[in-house]
């Protein structure tokens, strides 16, 4: 399809097209070579399209394979021992690939009970492991933990005009959308995002993916300030590659280093939302009786009075 | 913030219906809690066009609207009343936005009109047919069940005889009919004497057994989620989460804990009262009777969404060539009123829902305010209410007074 050539700005968007069309359409082999002349560190790329059999698989989804319910203890656990088999380890070369996933900026969007958590994920891969990782397809995993008094609809998440963006998301946990918080168990959203083309367009500090996820608040446990605080946490991220394996395609994990991953109590957001208050259940209870005694006495009597109905002794 | 034009409800419709289509059970969808019947009529979503199931409940809407004019024409209503009638239905925002939004609720009101022209056409199986799958689509129906039986008197419904109906012109300007044949051994007994009539069985009969034909045909399609989503869920719910109901914060407050079965009895009694009196007294007039117990049954009622009102507003046209009162201005007051009611609690909501501030009491107060409004325009439409039997008698029968 190509040949050495130089690329100019309509070759690039015709490839990231067509990258498209071989992703949806489940184009099993293409190979093409790009000459990106301005590019620092290198000048010529091969990048392979191959479906890979790993790339749908939710990485919650064994998670609750494992598990029953979400807790931040059994899912530390998890990411430590389980996820630990598949990093990328034993790969010939025996590069260090030193790639690193931080949340630049965490946030909360809107007012009121239905908000968006707004995150910015930045990957950087050390400069001279580039070159050797467009031979494998990756994607950005980023896992969103959400405490129990918050949930995200995954009918909303479903919606093909908004997150055209991304791969794939979806929902693990308790979704149900009525129950009140003290009635539910925590759920988790996880995303992935296709990273081949921002690793091919990589600048020194990095490529940056942002994130919009929205949130809708449940009904809080009663609390006497009339408000419960929730707390949102920054997202667990790994980087999915897959890898030519000596017999077949595999895929295999990039996680930041350990020391990396602790996560400053600063980058938490809080999330005020309005609840009952006990104080309030004597006299609520009490006086929404005697109301709906009034309104039910006042239209028995013009009932009885007006109808036409009278009552004859005879 | 966006607002959606298309209610959740008609998305929820359509995956449930795809999924029907797709030889899978609708229930696999989430808060689908309606009969399958539903997502039957809503499978051409999947394969002609996403807006077939908002199609079908606007044709619903101008299908009312068809049958007010035919029960007022039954009724003999002159020509000028009736097309101002149909006008309050048909150009209410409120109810012609239900069906274009992909709410159900106009199929609902259809079916009830339709029965109530079988009715007064003295056309018992049909009419029997109808509400037995209203009722399993729909369950509040069932509150219609005891007037209907008492409606269906055998003095006026005789085989072989169409019932006479009332006209609206020998109705108007008449004294307050009383109805003779209550005394105190209550009109109750004097239906419970010739409770066993060939149209009370049949009615009874055929309906009974189109509602369980209905209920055993899923609920061998789909087994216990289709018993519990399509009918218990709606007989035992209570939701915590704000809604026009006065009960709504008392619920949250108290979620936590079990309530006591004296508690939910408590809860409940207000709205058999009410029901059982208002059948007592308007069962002969039907569709009045109708219309008082919907008012009655959603302002009672522990959760009260907005496309509730929609039931009582498909009968509001049907009462109104019998009320005395005038547009001006007590007409006008009572749907400010009402309006001005919604409106504060919905203000209320909104700060509690989008600004997210703890206005709960604030809200909860909205409601019983909303509540009392409700009460006050029930009872002016009562006290201003032409009350009179829909049926007259054969001139050949003599009217028997119990003594």
């Amino acid at each position: 399809m190509f040949s050495h050539r130089q690329l100019r700005l309509v070759d690039i968007m015709y490839v990231t097209r067509t990258l498209h069309f071989a992703r949806n359409n489940h184009v099993l082999r293409m190979k093409f070579v790009l000459l990106v002349p301005s590019f620092e560190e290198f000048d010529i790329l091969s990048f392979q399209v191959e479906t890979n059999s790993d790339a749908g698989k939710f990485i919650m989804k064994s998670y609750f394979e494992n598990y029953e319910s979400l807790h931040d203890s059994s899912f530390e656990d998890f990411m430590a021992h389980q996820l630990s088999s598949s990093l990328c380890q034993g790969i010939p070369d025996n590069w260090n690939v030193g790639v690193r996933l931080s949340v630049r900026e965490l946030s909360l969007v809107g007012e009121g009970s239905h908000r968006h958590l707004s995150s910015s994920i930045r990957l950087q891969i050390g400069a001279a492991s580039i070159p050797k990782l467009p031979a494998h397809l990756c994607e950005v995993i980023v896992i969103q933990r959400l405490p129990l008094g918050v949930f995200a609809d995954p009918f909303e998440l479903q919606n093909p005009h908004k997150h055209k963006a991304f791969r794939d998301i979806a929902v693990f946990g308790d979704t149900n959308l009525e129950l009140p918080s003290f009635q539910s168990n925590r759920s988790a959203v996880e995303f992935h995002i296709d990273a081949g083309f921002n690793i091919l367009f990589m600048q020194n500090n990095g490529t940056e993916f942002n994130l919009l996820l929205p949130l809708h608040a449940r009904y809080q446990p009663l609390d006497e300030s009339g408000y419960s605080v929730v707390e949102i946490g920054e997202p667990d991220m790994l980087m999915r590659c897959s890898v030519e394996g000596k017999q077949h395609k595999q895929s295999c994990l990039f996680m930041s280093p350990p020391n990396e991953k602790a996560k400053s109590t600063s980058a938490t957001v809080a999330w005020k939302i309005p609840a009952g208050m006990k104080a309030h259940a004597g006299f609520v209870s009490v006086i929404t009786f005697v109301t709906a005694l009034l309104s039910t006495l006042s239209i028995v009597y013009a009932s009885m009075f007006w109808s036409g109905t009278k009552v004859s002794k005879t | 913030m966006e607002v959606r034009y298309t209610d959740v409800d008609y998305l929820v419709f359509s995956d449930a219906a795809s999924l029907m289509a797709s030889g899978q059970s609708p229930y696999k969808r989430t808060t689908y809690r309606y009969s399958p019947l539903l997502a039957f009529l809503l499978i051409p979503n999947s394969f002609t066009s996403r807006c077939w199931g908002k199609f079908l409940f606007s044709a619903s809407d101008l299908f009312v609207g068809l049958f007010i004019r035919i029960i007022l024409k039954q009724r003999k209503v002159p020509d000028d009343l009736c097309t101002y009638s149909m006008l309050i239905w048909l150009f209410n925002p409120f109810t012609f936005t239900i069906g274009t939004r992909g709410n159900c609720e106009p199929i609902v009101c259809a079916m009830i009109l339709w029965i109530i022209i079988c009715l007064n056409n003295g056309n018992v199986v049909q009419a029997a047919f109808w509400y037995g799958l209203i009722v399993h689509f729909r369950i509040y129906p069932i509150i219609y069940a005891l007037p209907i039986i008492i409606f269906l008197d055998p003095r006026f419904f005789r085989s072989g005889t169409k019932p006479l109906l009332s006209d609206w012109t020998s109705d108007q300007g008449k004294a307050r009919q009383i109805n003779s044949e209550l005394t105190d051994k209550c009109v109750v007994c004097d239906a419970l004497k010739s409770t066993f009539t060939r149209s009370r069985i049949l009615f009874g009969l055929i309906s009974g057994t189109v509602f369980l034909l209905c209920t055993g045909f899923f609920f061998r399609l789909y087994g216990w989620e289709f018993l519990h989503e399509a009918l218990l869920y709606h007989l035992t719910r209570t939701d915590p989460r704000h809604n026009f109901s006065i009960y709504f914060y008392h619920i949250y407050l108290n979620y936590e804990r079990e309530l006591s079965v004296l508690e939910k009895l408590i809860s409940f009694l207000p709205q058999f009262i009410v029901q059982l009196v208002l059948i007592l007294c308007f069962a002969k007039d039907l569709v009045f009777c109708f219309f008082v117990q919907t008012v009655a049954f959603v302002a009672f009622n522990k959760v009260i969404t907005a496309q509730y009102f929609v039931w009582f507003f498909c009968l509001l046209p049907l009462i109104l060539p019998w009320s005395n009162m005038k547009l001006k201005w007590k007409g006008l007051c009572c749907i400010l009123l009402w309006m001005g009611a919604q409106t504060h609690w919905l203000l209320w909501g909104y700060l509690l829902e989008f600004k997210g501030k703890n206005i709960f009491l604030q809200l909860w107060m909205a409601s019983l305010l909303f509540l009392a409004a409700n009460t006050f325009i029930l009872i002016v439409l009562i006290r201003h209410h032409n009350y009179g039997p829909v049926f007259r008698q054969h001139t050949d029968l003599k009217t028997t007074k119990t003594t």
